[in-house]
């Protein structure tokens, strides 16, 4: 609802300067440091940005995907539309020009994903930096981020408790100089063998000449120690943020 | 007594096994040269007396062309190791630049990645290769093939990136990463060599439960900052590794990470444990040892992450074992590395304002910090006063060797949320020169225990290149005009100087191959800080990048 207001406003002339003001105020956080593009466009690392005679589709191109082979980032993905619309508006005005009612037309994209509280806080156990290894996104991606140790999540089991004796059928015994291990098969070629070690986490992925290995299915490795980390309660809110985004 | 004689042999021999080598020989073994960090090679058939005749005897381009070539070759038996800013790693002969391998990390492409990579690790038969997207990767030396690879992280969360070289230490590799700059909590980790699983991690900034915590304020350790960004060093006969750690983030404001001495009855020297200071960790364990905050709270992006050079030298009539290491504020610490008791600190820049002094024991007198409401002058800026780029260390003169770095900027503080893997600088800075000058360089020479300096080569621009010396009497660097050249190493007078067609921004290194003696000198420019900081000379747009590695040697007799 603020948002659509947001929008009808965008056309006024004082929404404009707000829009810019608040522009000023996102350039300042996200591109003005030394290493980028100085204060007000003056330059640094990163090209000048003032009085470069651009123009708003040129601007809103950039800022949104910014620029491969380079430190310019894609904003698009990592700002929220309101603030991407100011900055961009900003930037305009570093080059003469006032914003475009347009801009609203750029900000109208599938709204935002809102995950529900119990979701939301799954998503953030899930990827808990601060549990190091011991976090799923060590060995998972889901919704864009994680390491795809696994394939893709498609059964979401239904609490903590199941989530804990998610069954690993698919983890092999292989042996390789002398040591057995828990190992995810990823090829078996005539020459190459690749797996993923599961001793400990985070799983590496070894290569090793297929004469020097031998893979025996089943292995004693089970996924409740790499759920350690988290309680019950922590696992039922992971599950919750999987029910939302697996499909 | 013969058990007694048995004895002392066996002592004898364990210790001439954890001697500690210090200079390089016929081989470059590890980014520092050796793990004491030296970047000096007692080869000596180069010298003073006949480096004018040095000329190129063959040149590899890497073709990896954008932004320039930051590394530090490796070279072990005969080969060279290279890698480029992208992840593409070569393995060369080091006598005649053949090809003998190479390996194309798929590194995705994404914008808003300034892709570098200083440098690659070489051990127990196999290479080791740090990707800017949190990769530790082990190639097989003689093929190139992976052996194995594992995910240190994940960019898309952390924002953090592996751009320094590993250090291989007995049986495993340890790496660090960038990221301080973001909301991201520092760590070093190692890996067993052989098998990739992993042996230990260090966190940068003590978690719930860990002695130095109590340093930060509410939940601000979660984000904050002390990114191992560069590579350490390794003391064999201590067992000890030694990194230095990035600033606290968020870097220029500290009201949601300064737990107040008053609140925690924390000592000032101990702010924001364990960022911007010196661990030693225990190399086994990953167990720190002892720590020396060098910048405590660093509210100026000052950093404490370059390279820790391994001297020991006489003190007060007393040979000590020191560590010696500069940050980007400027000051050189000279730290004793058995216990990381501070014995002094010497600045090298000649623009700093951001202290009056350092007493005895190592506390800096008013000190000026970036403020909320306007900007201030403060010198050296972020840029720091000296580069990542190394210093050298040379037995021979007992100088240090430094690139120096003369600028400031206007910092101003801000408040800012965190958000996780994302910029956090908590304010904003511009470049600027310093009070009646311009931004400009010098190279010095100095004695690491004193601070005395014995001679300095000025520099109009900015000298960006790693320093390297050599038994020959000699001081090798290279600027971004293109110019590759070498000083006397005790007077600082220029010797010998080569246009290699490109600026310089890596590390040259030497090694000998059948009897004769090579310099190897990665070229090609491309460097934000570097940008930032020619902002001042329209001519530097001429710089030239590119990513090549050029490689001399004297002419051979006929
Ligand atoms: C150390 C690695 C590791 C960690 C950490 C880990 N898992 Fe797993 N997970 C696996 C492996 C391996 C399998 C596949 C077992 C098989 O297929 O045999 C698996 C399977 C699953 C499955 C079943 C997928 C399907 O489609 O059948 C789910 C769901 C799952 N994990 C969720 C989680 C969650 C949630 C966490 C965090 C609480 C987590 N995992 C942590 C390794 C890990």
């Amino acid at each position: 609802m603020k948002l659509l207001t947001s929008l009808l406003l965008i056309a006024s002339a004082a929404f404009a300067q707000d829009l810019v003001a608040r522009g000023a105020d996102v350039y300042v956080k996200s591109c003005a440091t030394g290493y980028c593009h100085g204060l007000k466009g003056s330059g640094g690392g990163a090209p000048r940005l003032a009085s470069r005679g651009f123009d708003e589709a040129f601007i809103t191109r950039t800022v949104r995907s910014g620029i491969t082979g380079t430190a310019m980032p894609a904003f698009g993905t990592t700002l929220a539309r309101l603030d991407l619309a100011a900055v961009i508006a900003y930037v305009g005005s570093l080059n003469g020009i006032a914003p475009n009612p347009a801009l609203a037309a750029m900000l109208r994209g599938p709204p935002a994903r809102t995950l529900p509280p119990e979701a939301a806080r799954g998503r953030a156990l899930f990827y808990e930096a601060s549990r190091g290894f011991a976090r799923c996104a060590t060995c998972h991606l889901v919704d864009g981020m994680g390491i795809a140790v696994t394939d893709a999540i498609t059964k979401v089991p239904a609490n903590a408790a199941e989530l804990r004796g998610v069954s690993a059928t698919h983890v092999a015994t292989a042996t390789a100089g002398g040591e057995a291990f828990p190992a995810l098969v990823l090829s078996k070629g005539v020459t190459q063998v690749k797996v993923y070690d599961l001793t400990i986490a985070p799983p590496v992925l070894r290569v090793f000449p297929a004469a020097s290995v031998t893979i025996q299915e089943g292995s004693a490795w089970k996924h409740a120690s790499a759920t350690q980390s988290y309680t019950d309660a922590e696992l039922d809110a992971i599950v919750a943020f999987l029910k939302a985004v697996v499909q | 007594m013969a058990a007694m004689k048995f004895t002392v042999l066996g002592l004898l021999f364990a210790a001439a096994l954890t001697a500690q080598p210090t200079a390089t020989t016929a081989d470059w073994p590890s980014y520092g040269g050796t793990h004491a960090a030296w970047r000096y090679s007692a080869l000596d058939q180069i010298n003073a007396s006949n480096v004018a005749k040095l000329a190129p005897v063959w040149a590899f381009q890497t073709g990896d062309y954008e932004n320039g070539l930051q590394s530090t070759p490796i070279v072990v038996d005969g080969v060279l190791y290279l890698v480029s800013a992208r992840s593409q790693v070569f393995a060369l002969d080091a006598a005649s630049g053949r090809r003998i391998w190479e390996y194309h990390y798929a590194l995705p492409r994404t914008p808003g990645t300034n892709t570098q990579n200083r440098g690659l690790a070489v051990g127990a038969g196999k290479v080791f290769l740090g990707t800017y997207d949190d990769y530790m990767i082990a190639l097989d030396a003689k093929t190139g093939a992976e052996v194995w690879k594992v995910a240190v992280d994940d960019q898309r969360q952390c924002g953090c990136a592996i751009t320094g070289a590993p250090l291989f230490v007995k049986d495993k590799v340890v790496v660090g990463s960038t990221g301080g700059d973001g909301a991201f909590r520092g760590y070093l980790t190692a890996f067993n060599a052989e098998t990739g699983r992993l042996a230990w991690r260090f966190y940068t900034v003590a978690g719930p439960g860990e002695k130095g915590h109590e340093t930060w304020k509410g939940d601000s350790w979660k984000y904050g900052g002390g990114a191992t960004w560069m590579t350490g060093s390794f003391d064999p006969a201590l067992n000890l590794i030694y990194w230095g750690t990035g600033n606290a983030a968020s870097d220029l404001y500290s009201g949601d990470r300064y737990a107040s001495d008053a609140l925690n009855g924390v000592k000032p020297g101990g702010v924001n444990l364990y960022t911007a200071s010196v661990i030693a960790l225990d190399a086994d364990s990953g167990k720190l040892r002892w720590h020396y905050q060098e910048i405590p709270k660093d509210v100026w992006d000052f950093d404490a992450a370059y390279e820790c050079v391994l001297v020991d030298r006489m003190v007060d009539g007393k040979m000590r074992k020191l560590l010696v290491h500069v940050n980007k504020s400027g000051y050189t610490f000279v730290l004793d590395r058995v216990t990381g008791e501070y014995i002094g600190a010497f600045p090298i820049v000649e623009n700093h304002n951001w202290t009056s002094g350092v007493t005895k024991d190592g506390k800096f007198l008013d000190i000026v910090e970036p403020v909320e409401d306007k900007p201030t002058l403060i010198c050296p800026g972020p840029a720091g006063g000296k580069s990542w780029n190394q210093m050298a260390f040379s037995p021979r003169t007992g100088f240090i060797y430094a690139p120096v770095l003369e600028q400031c900027a206007q910092l101003q503080a801000r408040r800012q949320e965190p958000s996780e893997g994302r910029v956090y600088l908590g304010g904003t800075w511009a470049e600027t020169s310093p009070p009646g000058g311009v931004v400009h360089s010098h190279l010095d020479a100095y004695d690491p225990v004193t601070g005395k300096r014995a001679w300095t080569y000025p520099y109009k621009y900015v000298l960006f290149a790693s320093l390297l010396a050599t038994a020959g009497d000699l001081v090798f660097t290279g600027d971004p005009e293109g110019f590759f050249f070498a000083l006397d190493a005790r007077s600082g007078k220029k010797l010998w100087s080569f246009q290699t067609g490109a600026g310089h921004r890596g590390s040259s290194v030497t090694y000998s191959v059948n009897g004769r003696q090579y310099i190897a000198t990665p070229t090609g420019w491309g460097s934000i800080a570097g940008r930032a900081l020619l902002n001042t000379w329209p001519e530097a747009e001429a710089f030239r990048s590119g990513s090549t590695l050029m490689v001399f040697a004297l002419p051979e007799a006929k």
